[in-house]
């Protein structure tokens, strides 16, 4: 792959360098450190801001380490999910913009190396935002609880990488097929809506990426979850999709 | 020996647009070949396809032998090139872009040190710790060609290198082609006549997706009559155009005011010297007399005429 290991090395200097770093180790942060402390105190702020009337009562359940969890896992499947659309919608359509992707391809960088090195890229961006973001919200969530078990947080977690990298790999294929950042930031969060539909319906998402949606969720919580299928078809669309990014940009003239 | 580059009825459509149509162009190796054309000509897209950007409609571009639709890897191995707006990573020094360059040649440690130095200090960036977002136009033009050059290419394209550069930074861009005359091939595009006449030694003229022309600099000149002189003179011109026009070096004459003249000469030398002999022998009065720079216009209007579609 002729280039890949030089273009690599400037996408994860890119990320390092530019608003790329803040984003979304940002986003992913800033909940890891308010989703405990707000797990601990939505009863009390409930109760603060809820009618004083006599007789009138809030019954909210003594807050645990699960609900500290269940921020953590809402706040990726929703908002880190936009934030990374979002965020990835130029990743390639922005390269062809301003010609930066003229000078690059017109040396020996394959366009499957551009494609690849991008998702490597960004693939380390999330892995290493989520680890950081995951070490703090367990952190947090104990220091506010005194209890925090590691499985369901890590299960929960890992889980919601394997969906985020199909995105990741899908914006790549919008980016490159649209040419235009709002374009595919637009298409992205519709493909977003589209998987969430199903995914309240049993059967699909036990045997599509639809069910790894609301995996997260109950891997905290303790319900059972069906992961074989969601999962192998997640990792396979991710493949496809990446594969269909390398064709699409290939046929595409600059 | 294999042309540097080699186009054979080259063809490319867009949509209902034919940008190129049926070139056919042989560049030499180790020539510096001028690329000429107005914008539209089709100069862009002929470089696009040549580079690996863009593939043509039909016919074929052969970068040394390699046909860059099949080969693309080995055109991009041998090649350098410019295009016409570079694009650079903003948040990068040009150092770091020149190294950036170098590595995906597979360039590494004391080599890669060693062409970036010396690349930096013929683009006359040593020591520039500004970001390439902070760069003039010709700063980022000459970083261009200073990237262009990083792998010390066999071939080297650029597009339009000098338009839109104030007269320093054009002289620039224009010596560092020039030196590289006799080390290695450069086809540039331009559509500044003079640009081309100053470091190149053959040309190709395009024209509306067509090949006008393809000759050396001296072949054109020769062939195509390509020397305009103005003449101001005291009194009316009307007798002196009629005399200069059965010149056997003046090939057109034009009377644009009663005083004034403008005149395409074959040689300029010869008409230096029968201009004055004429306008004594009418007794007339010169004012002024100067040659004036070709417009590619004039050029064109020499070579072909009216007679392109």
């Amino acid at each position: 792959m002729t280039g890949l290991a030089g273009f690599l090395r400037k996408e994860l200097l890119e990320i390092r360098r530019t608003w790329r770093i803040w984003v979304l180790p940002g986003i992913v942060l800033f909940f890891a450190l308010t989703g405990p402390v707000l797990a601990r105190f939505t009863p009390e702020l409930l109760q603060a801001i809820g009618p004083q009337d006599a007789g009138f009562v809030i019954e909210v359940p003594d807050p645990t380490y699960v609900h500290a969890y269940q921020q953590w896992t809402q706040n990726l499947t929703q908002i880190v999910t936009f934030a990374l659309i979002i965020m990835l919608g130029g990743v390639v359509a922005g390269e062809r913009k301003s010609g930066t992707a003229v000078l690059m391809l017109t040396k020996p960088l394959s366009r499957s190396g551009f494609i690849l090195a991008k998702f490597v890229a960004q693939s380390a961006l999330l892995v290493s935002t989520l680890l950081v973001g995951a070490a703090v919200t367990w952190g947090v969530t104990w220091a506010m609880f005194g209890e925090a078990p590691l499985r369901p947080l890590g299960a929960a977690t890992g889980v919601w990488l394997v969906w985020a990298l199909m995105f990741v790999a899908l914006m790549l294929l919008l980016s490159a097929m649209l040419g235009a950042q709002a374009g595919a930031a637009g298409l992205g969060v519709a493909v977003f809506i589209m998987l969430s539909i199903p995914s309240a319906w049993e059967t699909a998402a036990r045997f599509s990426p639809a069910g790894l949606l609301g995996a997260p969720g109950r891997l905290v919580t303790g319900q059972p979850v069906y992961l074989a299928w969601p999962l192998l078809t997640t990792f396979a669309l991710t493949a496809l999709t990446l594969g269909g990014a390398i064709v699409v940009f290939n046929k595409k003239e600059l | 020996m294999i042309p540097a580059i080699e186009l054979r009825d080259l063809t490319k459509v867009y949509r209902t647009v034919r940008a190129l149509d049926g070139v056919d162009l042989e560049v030499p190796q180790g020539s510096v070949y001028g690329f000429l054309g107005p914008n539209g000509a089709g100069k862009t897209t002929a470089l696009r396809i040549l580079s690996g950007l863009s593939r043509p409609t039909s016919g074929s571009a052969h970068v040394l032998g390699n046909d860059t639709t099949l080969h693309p890897d080995q055109v991009r191995g041998v090649i350098g090139f410019l295009p016409d707006v570079p694009g650079f990573y903003s948040w990068m020094t040009g150092e770091e872009f020149l190294r950036l360059s170098g590595r995906l040649f597979g360039l590494s440690g004391r080599v890669l040190d060693q062409r970036v130095g010396a690349l930096l200090d013929l683009a006359g960036l040593s020591g520039v710790e500004t970001k390439v977002g902070g760069y003039s136009r010709g700063m980022r033009q000459r970083l261009g060609v200073a990237q262009a050059l990083i792998n010390a290419p066999r071939v080297l394209m650029l597009d339009e290198p000098t338009s839109a550069l104030d007269p320093i930074g054009r002289r620039d861009v224009l010596d560092m082609i020039a030196g590289l005359a006799g080390r290695t091939t450069v086809f540039f595009s331009t559509h500044i006549l003079s640009d081309v006449e100053r470091v190149c030694d053959r040309v190709a003229i395009l024209h509306r997706g067509r090949l006008a022309a393809q000759a050396s600099i001296d072949d054109l000149k020769a062939r195509h009559g390509i020397h305009k002189v103005r003449l101001t003179v005291r009194g009316p011109a009307r007798e002196l155009a009629a005399v200069l026009q059965s010149a056997p070096w003046a090939t057109h004459v034009e009377h644009p005011e009663d005083d004034c003249l403008e005149l395409s000469v074959q040689d300029l030398a010869a008409a230096q010297v029968a201009i004055p002999r004429e306008i004594a022998a009418l007794g007339i009065g010169l004012r002024r007399l100067e040659a004036v720079e070709l417009s590619l216009e004039d050029v064109f209007v020499d070579l072909v005429g009216s007679g392109l579609p």
